[in-house]
């Protein structure tokens, strides 16, 4: 199993590596941009085949523990860059993109999870697919834009920003809050189903809405035309609250008791 | 350029009053909460706090719309002080979702500031209705007149008042009892989390049967002394079926033979019976360094049966029941008016009866699959419908946010 999964994830990162190569070298030879293309999205391919490979395996969506979260991420976030790439003529997102999801594979080669089929009667809901990939879509979306604000930051550091990167910034965050709010009430409304209430304030939930907070509060500051440049900060430090509430919650003291402590066991 | 510096409180107000407004309001909560001792908020049950909420609407929509020139209502409705709220009810749910809320010794601080039950406290309270009296304002003034270009603006913000105020001002009307069963009989009697005697319920429950449904055993190598679990090889839970192998260092382990439910024979060779006695057995062979391989037969055991183990060395190898994988009760449920229905609950698939949700919670763990009880849970929350609405009426408002902010991007490349 785990020899797959290191198959997997060096061939993926490999991709990506030489993509973004290819990508840099492409600037002066414009007959790579094509083989660099290829192998970014080579990639992801490789980690899209390799999850649903792993779903047949368990019988279970691979959704279940972080580890397995990470897969998806890594398989995503480098689609996001591409999107950018295509949608606003950015380029250089697709490098961060590519180096985070190569992170994320890292991190899982370095802690390889206890492969385990078992899926707790909780878990088996029609609501488990849509209210995860929701999230994963959003936190994708998020970090990219997190990512872009950071990239702002630096350029204006230098005094070379402009308004398309914060642009940017902006519209990733505002598609990424549309995907929280829905996995949020996805959430919801499947704990209705699963739990018998749709809110206990459970410190998942509350980090969750705390995440959605912190984004909500950023959309209207930027409805409010406060000051454009500092709003970057803004939404480069938003992402660091998604992060607690993605795996942080785990380590506080408020979680002792939470249905959403994913154990390795 | 002439920066012209505005005084506090110089029209129009701004951050800067906002900010106070807020930290004045904070303030107040947390010193209410502590002049009450830790006393959180209790509020009215049907239909005083029905009514209660209809008349604060009222008023904030009859403020909003007859004052919408008054430059303190239009800072009371505007994006300043809902910023500045954000940030408060934000700063709150920090501090529960960091602290724990559970009971914490009496007396201390933060039992007194309600730092332990920090969403029925006094500073949240005061948050969200404020917070509710901005959303509220900045609402009225979208709805009339009103305009289609408003309706993303309305749907989003109308259904977060609807699901926030009425999940808030409907929370004393919930209604949660836990009802443990016994197969064969019936119970009307309901547990709370906070008391420990039952309350009779308005219909009673009657067990026809409970069934589980496990994984296949999961095959282990501990220490029998430490009670120490060994990870195999392949980090992977080897679910138990006839011919899997599993490997730790040194120890090569095949199942030969697998027999899920099967009761103990003569010369400890187990033989298939059926599912309600049987437990589940395998034939494994224990292939380690230096020693001749081995066959035995190994169980999980039940209440009835001892377990069996193999040894390896000093460490033991035994096969332990599998988690649980679905479990399911079958009730009839009959109220004093004569209703009566018949129905499976299963975990995830709950089901109505006369306004209530029955939902399969639990089971006696230690008797697992043979549990003679089942823990049924049964809620009422009259005030559901309206917090769906509100929930519907958000996700409405994303999808058009969603479908505008990609046409605006598509103007703004």
């Amino acid at each position: 199993m785990t020899v797959n999964f290191h198959t997997a994830a060096i061939v993926a990162i490999a991709c990506w590596a030489l993509g973004s190569l290819l990508s840099v070298l492409a600037r002066r030879t414009p007959a790579l941009k094509l083989p660099a293309l290829v192998l970014s999205f080579g990639g992801s391919l490789v980690m899209v085949g390799f999850i649903a490979f792993y779903w047949s395996l368990l019988d279970r969506p691979p959704l279940r523990t972080l580890g397995e979260t990470r897969l998806w991420y890594a398989a995503l976030i480098p689609l996001v860059g591409f999107l950018v790439e295509y949608r606003w003529k950015i380029t250089w997102l697709k490098y961060y993109c590519m180096a985070l999801a190569a992170f994320f594979l890292g991190i899982n080669l370095l802690h390889p999870e206890v492969f385990d089929k078992t899926l707790m009667p909780a878990l088996q809901s029609p609501w488990f697919i849509p209210h995860v990939i929701v999230y994963l879509v959003g936190y994708v979306l998020l970090a990219a834009s997190s990512v872009t604000a950071l990239h702002n930051v630096s350029l204006q550091l230098r005094h070379k920003g402009d308004d398309t990167g914060e642009s940017v910034s902006h519209y990733l965050a505002l598609l990424g809050f549309v995907f929280l709010s829905f996995g949020l009430i996805f959430g919801a409304l499947w704990a209705k189903e699963a739990w018998g209430h749709y809110w206990t304030w459970d410190p998942k939930e509350t980090w969750a809405f705390l995440s959605w907070l912190a984004y909500l509060g950023y959309l209207h500051a930027w409805r409010y035309k406060i000051d454009r440049t500092k709003l970057q900060w803004y939404l480069a430090l938003s992402f660091v609250v998604l992060l607690v509430c993605w795996f942080g919650v785990n380590y506080l003291p408020s979680a002792q008791n939470s249905v959403h402590t994913y154990s390795q066991s | 350029m002439v920066v012209v510096t505005r005084r506090l409180f110089q029209t129009p107000w701004e951050f800067r009053e906002s900010a106070l407004f807020t930290a004045v309001a904070l303030f107040f909560g947390f010193a209410v909460q502590y002049a009450a001792s830790g006393q959180g908020v209790t509020l009215p049950h049907l239909p005083f706090n029905a009514v209660a909420l209809a008349l604060f609407a009222a008023v904030v929509l009859g403020i909003g719309l007859a004052c919408r020139n008054n430059q303190q209502v239009k800072w009371l409705g505007g994006i300043p002080l809902g910023l500045c709220l954000i940030f408060a009810i934000a700063l709150l749910s920090l501090i529960g979702g960091i602290v724990p809320q559970t009971e914490a010794a009496p007396g201390s601080l933060t039992v007194r500031l309600g730092l332990n039950r920090i969403f029925s406290s006094w500073p949240f309270a005061l948050a969200i209705l404020l917070f509710l009296g901005n959303l509220g304002l900045s609402l009225s003034w979208r709805l009339v007149p009103f305009k289609l270009k408003n309706l993303q603006f309305i749907l989003f913000h109308a259904g977060f008042w609807i699901a926030l105020s009425c999940a808030i001002f409907g929370s004393p009307d919930l209604q949660r009892f836990v009802l443990p069963i016994e197969k064969g009989k019936a119970s009307n009697l309901g547990y709370t989390m906070e008391s420990e005697t039952p309350q009779q319920l308005p219909f009673s429950v009657f067990l026809h049967d409970f069934s589980l449904e496990e994984y296949p055993p999961q095959l282990l190598l501990f220490d029998g002394q430490s009670g120490k679990i060994f990870e195999e090889l392949s980090k992977a839970t080897i679910l138990v079926r006839k011919g899997i192998t599993a490997s730790w260092s040194g120890l090569d382990v095949q199942v030969l033979d697998f027999i899920p439910y099967g009761l103990p024979g003569k010369e400890g060779i187990p033989y298939p019976a059926d599912r309600t006695a049987g437990i589940p057995f395998a034939k494994i062979r224990i292939i380690s360094a230096n020693k001749a391989p081995r066959e035995e037969w190994i169980t999980t055991g039940s209440p009835m049966i001892d377990t069996r183990d193999a040894q390896a060395g000093s460490l033991s190898l035994g096969i332990r029941p599998g988690t649980p994988k679905a479990f399911r009760s079958t009730v009839t449920v009959h109220d004093e008016n004569g209703h009566q229905s018949k129905a499976t609950l299963e975990v995830n698939h709950p089901v109505d009866f006369q306004g209530w949700k029955f939902y399969q919670m639990g089971y006696d763990q230690k008797a697992g699959r043979w549990s003679q009880v089942s823990v049924i849970e049964v809620i009422r929350d009259p005030w559901l419908p309206a917090v769906y609405l509100g929930f519907f009426m958000i996700m409405a408002g994303n999808l058009l946010f969603f479908w505008n902010g990609i046409k605006r991007t598509e103007g703004a490349s």
